[in-house]
């Protein structure tokens, strides 16, 4: 069981998604995720040690090396890629309660704001790390993430802004979110932000790098 | 040393040889002129280069977009934004309220078969791609005032995200690195034949100036050997072309790209533009490691611009300037642009502190 675990994890750090897959070029040929995860699962190693001790891990490790630049976002995407092909397997067992989610994390970039790359990688690593990711895209108003942590009660919010025009409607929206429930934790990050910028708009944490999101919930999901 | 004309100024620096003084130039959103307007501060249809007396013009004259005569097909229309695909087939959101790059929603390229039906057989070096107009009219303009004309505009990476997404260029550079290799080869080799046509026609520009954003924040988008594999073969076919006509060549690039600098300067870049600090560009720390070598342009810090604070504008002008004007290679230039939040006085002094500190 450790072994197949071990290789899940693998095959998530180095993007391998399935066997028709080329990539990484050393270990064409080879079962990725997709063909692991489901032998795991017919040999019936629990949804939840699949997703923990299997792509879970793996993904931390990606995550952490791309925080430590040694790894690139293409190693990261292929890696998201992998982590996909091995979650529709569990999808069922998400449905049904047999596996379960590490907490949920609502994301989005603010009101005003189209970019989305950064948030993106965000949701991917998050989602990599055992959290049930609910993106509501670019553009998304403060009363959107209010909405979606009513609905989602317990969430924790993570809002992206790549300009500094915009950036000013994270506090609009962390007022509204500590409004409604105080005890709601809000993570802020993109290109303009700083950690003395989350403090002064009443945000929890501020991250430079998506694995950082992942640090911070772990903390506080 | 008397004083230098624009031209002989930004030509001096780009070579890292003596000047009067370090040079000056600037990037504006849209906003920030209409604001500056307004309030009175410049004349109505007066240019930011003109006001502010700065060294270079730049002309953007080319149109790589692939179907060139493709009218936007609007898909939804809102207040704020427009959803549109273009003659590349993307299907992009834009904001039409302020300024701001576009939502990525949808790309008729995804991978390869793609590029090879949608793209590649129309990128070929059609006059209609060359705005001769335009290039002659900003090469006079800047010739009656001895202001350094450089041609401007993107390079491979920037030509090939606008096909198919960021997220798609590079899964593609992980999974079939030869269609990324084929875009560049396409991409510079058209672009290339457009400088061809054009510099024959209308002469040479002073320099060359691409815009490659290659960076985010804290991270480039890819590894230094990546880079060499895949960008740099189209790096270097542009720009061998530019330096074997004399033309020095600056290249632009957003987010933190410090890994890549090696890369750029085997390409044969002269100067580095924008050092944005924000995403972890580090000015001092880039004179240090390359000063004998590049030339620069930026890395002040614009979060102190938009202060408004006057100590810390010149707190950001005293600390770096003295130092890289050191080997003649440095203009003035923010480490990105110049938002509508800074005030115009805030500007102003940047620009005339700047320069004092910069003058030999």
């Amino acid at each position: 069981m450790a072994d197949l675990l071990a290789q899940i994890a693998t095959c998530i750090e180095r993007g391998k998604v399935n066997a028709a897959s080329p990539y990484p070029p050393d270990m064409k040929g080879q079962d990725g995720a997709n063909e692991l995860v489901r032998k795991a699962l017919d040999e019936g190693i629990l949804p939840d040690d699949v997703l923990q001790k299997g792509l879970v891990v793996g993904m931390n490790s990606i995550g952490q090396k791309f925080s430590e630049n040694k790894v690139f976002v293409p190693d990261l995407l292929m890696a998201a890629k992998a982590m996909q092909a091995g979650m529709a397997h569990l999808k069922p067992f998400f449905e049904s309660g047999a596996a379960h989610h590490k907490g949920t994390f609502i994301c989005g970039t603010v009101q005003g704001d189209l970019h989305d790359i950064g948030k993106n990688l965000v949701c991917m690593v998050v989602e990599g790390g055992g959290y049930k990711v609910i993106d509501l895209g670019v553009d998304v108003s403060s009363e959107k993430f209010v909405a979606a942590l009513e609905a989602n009660p317990g969430a924790v919010i993570g809002m992206s802004a790549l300009l500094t025009t915009t950036m000013v409607n994270m506090e609009k929206t962390t007022k509204l979110v500590k409004e409604k429930d105080p005890s709601t934790k809000v993570i802020v990050g993109g290109a303009p932000l700083t950690d003395e910028f989350a403090k002064k708009i009443g945000a929890d944490a501020y991250s430079p790098d998506p694995q950082g999101a992942v640090k911070f919930l772990s903390q506080v999901a | 040393m008397p004083e230098l004309t624009s031209i002989e100024r930004i030509g001096n620096i780009l070579r890292r040889k003596p000047v009067d003084r370090i040079g000056v130039f600037e990037h504006f959103w849209g906003d920030t002129h209409k604001k500056w307007t307004r309030e009175g501060h410049i004349k109505e249809g007066e240019s930011l280069d003109d006001h502010f007396g700065f060294d270079i013009s730049v002309c953007w004259c080319f149109n790589l977009v692939a179907k060139l005569n493709f009218e936007p097909e609007v898909i939804e229309e809102t207040e704020e934004t427009v959803l549109a695909r273009d003659g590349n087939g993307a299907v992009l959101r834009r904001h039409k309220l302020h300024d701001s790059t576009p939502e990525h929603v949808d790309f008729l390229v995804k991978d390869r078969a793609g590029w090879e039906q949608h793209i590649k057989p129309f990128l070929t070096p059609d006059r209609a791609r060359i705005n001769f107009e335009a290039y002659r009219n900003v090469k006079r303009a800047a010739a009656e005032r001895n202001r350094f004309f450089v041609w401007g505009g993107v390079n491979v990476f920037e030509l090939m995200h606008p096909v198919c997404g960021h997220e798609y260029m590079l899964v593609g550079a992980a999974v079939d690195p030869d269609w990324v290799k084929d875009m560049v080869d396409v991409y510079s080799t058209l672009t290339v034949q457009l400088m061809e046509t054009l510099f024959a026609e209308e002469g040479l520009p002073d320099g060359i100036w691409f815009y490659e954003d290659m960076g985010f924040k804290q991270r480039p988008f890819m590894s230094l050997d990546m880079y060499r594999d895949l960008i740099q073969p189209g790096h270097k076919k542009t720009i061998d072309f530019c330096r074997g006509l004399g033309l020095p060549v600056i290249m632009h690039s957003c987010g933190y790209v410090e890994p890549l600098v090696p890369g750029m300067l085997e390409a044969g870049i002269d100067c580095l533009q924008v050092i944005e600090v924000k995403a972890g560009m580090d000015l001092l720390r880039l004179y240090k490691d390359y000063g004998d070598r590049l030339s620069f342009m930026g890395g002040m810090d614009v979060r102190k611009l938009y202060s408004n604070d006057r100590s810390l504008i010149e707190e950001e002008l005293a600390s770096k300037i003295p130092v890289v004007k050191g080997h003649y290679g440095y203009v003035l230039h923010s480490d990105h642009s110049i938002p509508d939040q800074v005030e115009y006085e805030s500007y102003k002094y940047f620009v005339q502190r700047g320069l004092e500190l910069g003058t030999y």
